[in-house]
């Protein structure tokens, strides 16, 4: 239970020294290079409330692992302060951090037993041997691991072990408790079991939790509130509906929600003072409180890159003032109908959900059929053609 | 068909091959069984017959003869204490050279792999002058209690080069986490890291055991001959009362002395063929 501060943090991993006599730069990713090395991290600004549950997520490489290793204190920290319960803790040993980390890996220790595993960090603090045993009990209980206690973690299934993991964490009762794509080396049912079991978890445990994945549904339904990254920097910070409602760019727009969220070159007017979007022949008023927060950064008319998802349009009856395209594929999903649509030579997907339709309007959206669709002046996102920023931001 | 033909051809050389190994000590065993006037030239190689059969005679007289059970101990002493800092030492150097990545690092795994290279006959002359010579605080390595000082430094190659290969192999994870479980470096290694490594403990502490154990030319060279004699060197010196060899007792001990190796390797095989592999692969 503890806050956690990150005020700039930044990590530089230096240029190998084979690349740095060769005066060649690492090229893999998209992260900044400057003199010193690569920035895997960089201008890393959060504050994480007492028992919150945070997630960091992002594509690959993006340095949601090194942030939380920083905050473990296995890396170094280049740049900046980190701060536990108020303590700045950079540099401070791993082990006087208060901190548990689950890896992704497991890491248990091989020649230990169940039981010895989740033990050895109490026996280390020298915690008397009853209250080490009330404790590793306990958690094998919360954990329903109890009847694997004398087994090594080699006799386990890849499900045991992490669990193992997360319980030689929990008997720490750490202030921090800090995870590492822990569910990534588990099969879809296995980790949708687990996933729910850490919402479990957390309840009952109830401390600060940091967890990394690049999964964007175990981010939504973990977090309290979701960092997205990418390339080393903070890309939006919010709760998962905020993220989803309101992407602060491009990117977190594209990155949350599943299919993607549809694109358009299209042009924001300014009618009356009144904020509309004009695609094509389709007309659509911003929302009131869109209205007032583009209002209040007095944004200019310009040509923007339209946003829109696909769960958030609607086929329209008739084709006048709609944006008109033909089905190119149809891809039937049950409780709703996948469509992936031509409009103007781009690929549009569209939902549409079939609790309301007859069998012969489900069977109706054969390839090439005409189609017209329009979408509220509410989930309309408008971005900035050159920079991808959220106009409304 | 082929394949058959083949295999018995292979069956065969490998026969040939294995029984070449084997006839020396084969006829070690066959002589240390007669009566020391039967062990000749010329009948090296017949089996003891009634009349020249000795029995347990010469194992008798070779473990009660003057300065065996000295030799004994120094044998088991230097091997004992060697393979232990081998052990002890090599493995915390792989620990730091698979785990830090810097130039030290790098250079020290090149000099172990380099010392395996080295012919021991290059440095045997200058290694007996400086062990002669050399004292630290007072320390001299010419003795049979810091002897092995001197097999450290000849059983780190091989050693150190098992280890790291194992040692990569093991994912450092592992470590982190004890490190955030509350280990100290001393801890971590002890606790962590050294009982992981045992399996390849098992096959690099037979390998340096069995070559310790029957080392004749380094203790020849280092040690005093008049005070100190291990039993390989005590078997060449084997003299009668009467300044004769005594070839039955010298027999004998050179069984003595083989027995304890061959059980050792029999027990650890299984052992010594994984840790070599594990080392050859991930190395
Ligand atoms: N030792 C290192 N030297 C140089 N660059 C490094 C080093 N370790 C990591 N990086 C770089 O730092 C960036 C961030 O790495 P990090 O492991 O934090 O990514 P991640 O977000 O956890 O990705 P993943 O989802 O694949 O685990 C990567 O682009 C990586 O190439
Ligand atoms: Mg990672």
């Amino acid at each position: 239970m503890a806050e956690v501060i990150l005020k700039n943090i930044k990590k530089v991993y230096p240029h190998s020294e084979k690349k740095r006599r060769r005066g060649e730069q690492e090229k893999k990713t998209n992260l900044k290079v400057t003199d010193e090395g690569v920035l895997a991290v960089q201008d890393f600004n959060l504050t994480i409330a007492d028992r919150e549950f945070i997630v960091l997520v992002g594509p690959s490489g993006c340095g949601k692992s090194t942030t939380l290793r920083m905050i473990a204190g296995l890396e170094e920290i280049s740049g900046g302060d980190l701060l536990i319960d108020g303590k700045r803790v950079n540099d401070i040993a791993p082990k006087d951090r208060d901190i548990a980390m689950v890896f992704q890996s497991y890491a248990l220790y091989p020649h230990m037993t169940v039981y010895e595993n989740m033990a050895f960090s109490l026996k280390l603090r020298k915690i008397d041997p009853q209250e080490i045993d009330r404790k590793v009990r306990e958690a094998a209980e919360i954990l329903d691991i109890t009847q694997y206690l004398d087994r090594r973690p080699k006799a386990l299934s890849g499900g045991q072990r992490q669990r193992v993991a997360i319980g030689r964490a929990i008997v720490r009762n750490p202030k921090v408790f800090l995870m590492d794509e822990p569910l990534s080396n588990l099969d879809a049912k296995l980790r949708n079991q687990m996933r729910a079991e850490i919402i479990k978890l957390r309840q009952r445990i109830d401390t600060t939790f940091v967890y990394v994945t690049h999964d964007q549904t175990e981010a939504m339904t973990l977090g309290d509130r979701i960092v997205i990254m990418k390339d080393g920097v903070i890309q939006q910070v919010g709760t998962p509906q905020e993220v989803f409602d309101h992407p602060a760019n491009l990117f977190v727009a594209g990155f949350i929600g599943m299919p993607r969220m549809n694109l358009f070159d299209a042009s924001l007017v300014l009618e009356n003072g009144r904020y509309a979007v004009k695609l094509g022949e389709l007309y659509v008023e911003l929302s009131e409180d869109k209205q007032k927060r583009l209002a209040a950064k007095n944004v200019a008319p310009q040509e923007i890159t339209l946003g829109v998802r696909p769960e958030h349009i609607s086929l329209a009856g008739n084709a006048a003032g709609a944006v008109r395209g033909t089905v190119d594929v149809s891809e039937m999903m049950g409780s709703a109908i996948h469509l992936h649509a031509n409009v103007g030579g781009s690929d549009v997907i569209i939902i549409v959900q079939t609790a309301n339709l007859s069998d012969e309007e489900k069977a109706g959206f054969a390839m090439g059929k005409e189609i017209a669709f329009t979408f509220s002046g509410s989930i309309a996102h408008v971005f900035d053609r050159e920079s991808g920023k959220n106009l409304e931001f | 068909m082929k394949k058959q033909a083949s295999g018995l051809i292979w069956t065969i050389i490998l026969s040939v091959v294995s029984a070449l190994y084997l006839y020396p000590i084969i006829m070690v065993l066959l002589n240390s069984l007669k009566k020391e006037s039967a062990i000749t030239t010329a009948g090296a190689f017949t089996a003891p017959t009634a009349e020249t059969f000795a029995g347990l005679e010469n194992y008798v007289s070779a473990l009660t003869s003057q300065g065996f059970g000295k030799s004994l101990f120094y044998s088991l002493f230097i091997t004992i204490s060697s393979v232990a800092l081998i052990l002890l030492c090599c493995s915390m150097c792989a620990w730091y050279i698979s785990r830090v990545n810097n130039l030290l690092s790098r250079m020290m795994y090149l000099l172990c792999a380099f010392s395996m290279v080295v012919p021991f006959q290059m440095v045997m002359f200058t290694l007996s002058q400086t062990a002669d010579r050399f004292r630290l605080f007072f320390i001299r390595f010419n003795n049979p209690y810091t002897i092995c000082f001197i097999y450290l430094g000849f059983g780190a190659g091989l050693a150190v080069f098992m280890f790291t290969g194992f040692m990569r192999s093991v994912p450092i994870e592992i470590e982190e986490a004890a490190m955030i479980d509350g280990c100290s470096p001393l801890q971590t290694y002890f606790r962590v890291v050294f009982p992981i490594l045992r399996p390849t403990m098992i096959s690099v502490g037979i390998l340096e055991t069995m070559w310790v154990w029957n080392d004749y030319l380094l203790p020849t060279l280092v040690l005093d001959i008049k005070k100190y004699r291990t039993i390989p060197m005590l078997i060449q010196y084997f003299r009668g009362s009467y300044g004769t060899v005594e070839m039955g007792a010298m027999m004998a001990s050179i069984m003595l002395t083989v027995i304890p190796v061959v059980i050792i390797y029999i027990l650890g095989q299984k052992h010594i063929i994984k840790g070599v592999l594990a080392g050859a692969v991930k190395g």
